[in-house]
């Protein structure tokens, strides 16, 4: 029988860390997302977070890939997991998924630091996996669950994160 | 906005680093980013391999092949980048259950029907003599309701379109698309052959933009999914017809852009020659282009299809119930 971890969706399928992040932006991108129903890829807004990666990172580029999440870069020397973003916008989404990286990383019994880089910004944030942030964290796994549980997807609330969203002629069509 | 690629000339198409190369029999190479294109429509004698179909399909561009009549023959559909079980099995779902098909079957009856009527009515406003016709489709569309059958469906539809296509003799300016019976294999007037080429060309844009959604172009609901290969592109290019392909039709025939030379004769049918094709073409894209608003956003007609699809996706997975698109003018 399927263990049910506090990351498992459904079956084997995990949590990825693009859910933990758009949980925090949009409940209805969760369930979209958690049902493979993709954005259209011809939007420009996620073409410029992946230049980011190449522009910024390029020499020391190396993704971490554990089942269902992908850590940008993986500092060996300092033991740091960082995640990658074009701006501060969102800042506790971006918290978010790399507290879900650090819990993942913990249950192959790696305990790792967590940076936020923000490259645009010449910023970088510190993350650490203490008790209290895991007790929220599990609480927003558990509800990301719920969404992706519901039969159908949560209605669309007008945001101003609409107006660049790659979902957007889905959810206003 | 990517683009289509259209391709007329004999010759080769290659890969070269990360272009397409157009060789024409000339010499003549012609390279066009394969960031700009979405697909490839080819008309022409044309020469390609195997690793022309790979960057193909890894640059998620669909290719589409046209015979010496400009049929449709069949496409290189790569295999699909956006792929969602739970989309699939909700199109199957609204397949297999009759009530829930025959629904989706009478939307795409009826959009295309209100669209046909948006043409008479304009028409009719600007030359009059159309009544009967407006009538006639307004009476189809209550009938719709009635139908229990998916066959049904399609034979209102059916006697409408009969009707309509009458009234292209009162749209028409022009004697030489007198319009009697339509005939399509093969097509026997100038107008089979303008609506023949105009159709197959909205069918396969459909089918462009079916590739960039999570639907499944083999299941349709109005075209069952028969013996054909794809039918959801047939349904929804009814939507659309009249205000694409018979709109450029309109505009080629009243403003005289064709001439003898832009039809040929063969095997006892009537068909578009190069040039013809060319200039049905660049009008099709014209109107593909033409932008309208829609829900504060502008949108191109080709947009518009697009957004079709997603709210056939919204309709399939019981979020909002489809209404097909059906212009204010």
């Amino acid at each position: 029988m399927q263990v049910d971890l506090p990351y498992t969706l459904c079956s084997s399928k995990p949590i990825t860390g693009t859910l933990v992040w758009y949980y925090f932006i949009c409940k209805r991108e969760v369930w979209l997302m958690s049902h493979e129903i993709t954005p259209d890829e011809d939007a420009s807004a996620l073409d410029i977070g992946r230049a980011i990666h190449e522009i910024f990172y390029r020499r020391m580029l190396k993704e971490v890939s554990l089942e269902g999440i992908k850590i940008d870069l993986f500092k060996r020397a300092e033991r740091a997991a960082c995640e990658i973003k074009a701006s501060s916008k969102f800042i506790e989404a971006a918290r978010f998924q790399l507290l879900y990286y650090l819990f993942r990383l913990k249950e192959y019994d790696v305990d790792a630091d967590g940076w936020i880089l923000i490259p645009t910004e010449k910023r970088k944030i510190s993350v650490k996996l203490d008790a209290e942030a895991e007790q929220v964290l599990l609480k927003v796994l558990n509800e990301i669950k719920e969404i992706a549980r519901l039969e159908r997807p949560p209605p669309p609330i007008r945001i101003p994160y609409c107006r660049r969203c790659a979902y957007k002629e889905f959810c206003w069509a | 906005m990517k683009k289509t690629i259209y391709i007329f000339s004999i010759g080769e198409i290659k890969r070269k680093g990360n272009t397409l190369c157009l060789i024409k029999e000339n010499g003549e190479k012609k390279y066009v980013p394969v960031s700009e294109i979405s697909s490839l429509m080819i008309f022409g004698e044309t020469t390609f391999n195997k690793r022309l179909l790979e960057f193909l399909s890894s640059n998620e561009i669909t290719l589409h092949i046209f015979n010496h009549y400009g049929y449709y023959m069949g496409s290189f559909y790569p295999k699909t980048h956006y792929n969602s079980g739970f989309m699939t099995l909700k199109q199957c779902e609204h397949y297999l259950d009759y009530a829930k098909r025959l629904i989706l079957a009478r939307k795409f009856a009826e959009g295309s029907l209100r669209n046909m009527l948006r043409n008479v009515i304009y028409y009719h406003n600007r030359k009059g003599g159309l009544s009967s016709t407006i009538k006639f489709l307004e009476d189809a569309s209550l009938k719709l309701r009635e139908a229990r059958t998916v066959e049904e469906v399609m034979a209102v539809e059916g006697q409408a379109k009969e009707q309509y296509y009458i009234s292209f003799n009162t749209i028409i300016d022009d004697a030489e698309y007198h319009y009697e019976k339509r005939e399509r294999m093969p097509p026997k007037s100038r107008l089979d052959a303008l609506l023949s080429f105009g159709n197959s060309l909205l069918y396969v844009t459909v089918l462009s933009e079916i590739y960039k959604t999570h639907l499944d172009p083999r299941i349709g609901f109005l075209h069952a999914t028969n013996y054909r290969k794809f039918s959801l592109n047939l349904d929804v290019a009814e939507v659309f017809k009249p205000i694409i392909v018979d709109r450029v039709i309109f505009t080629l025939t009243n403003k005289r852009m064709l001439d003898p030379s832009c039809y040929m004769e063969e095997l006892g049918g009537v068909y578009l020659s190069e040039k013809g094709r060319k200039n049905f073409i660049e009008q099709y894209e014209d109107k593909l282009k033409q932008t309208i608003s829609y829900e504060r956003m502008r949108v191109s007609y080709q947009r518009m299809i697009r957004l079709e699809l997603y709210k056939l996706e919204k309709h399939l997975i019981g979020e909002k119930e489809y209404e097909p698109f059906v212009t204010q003018w």
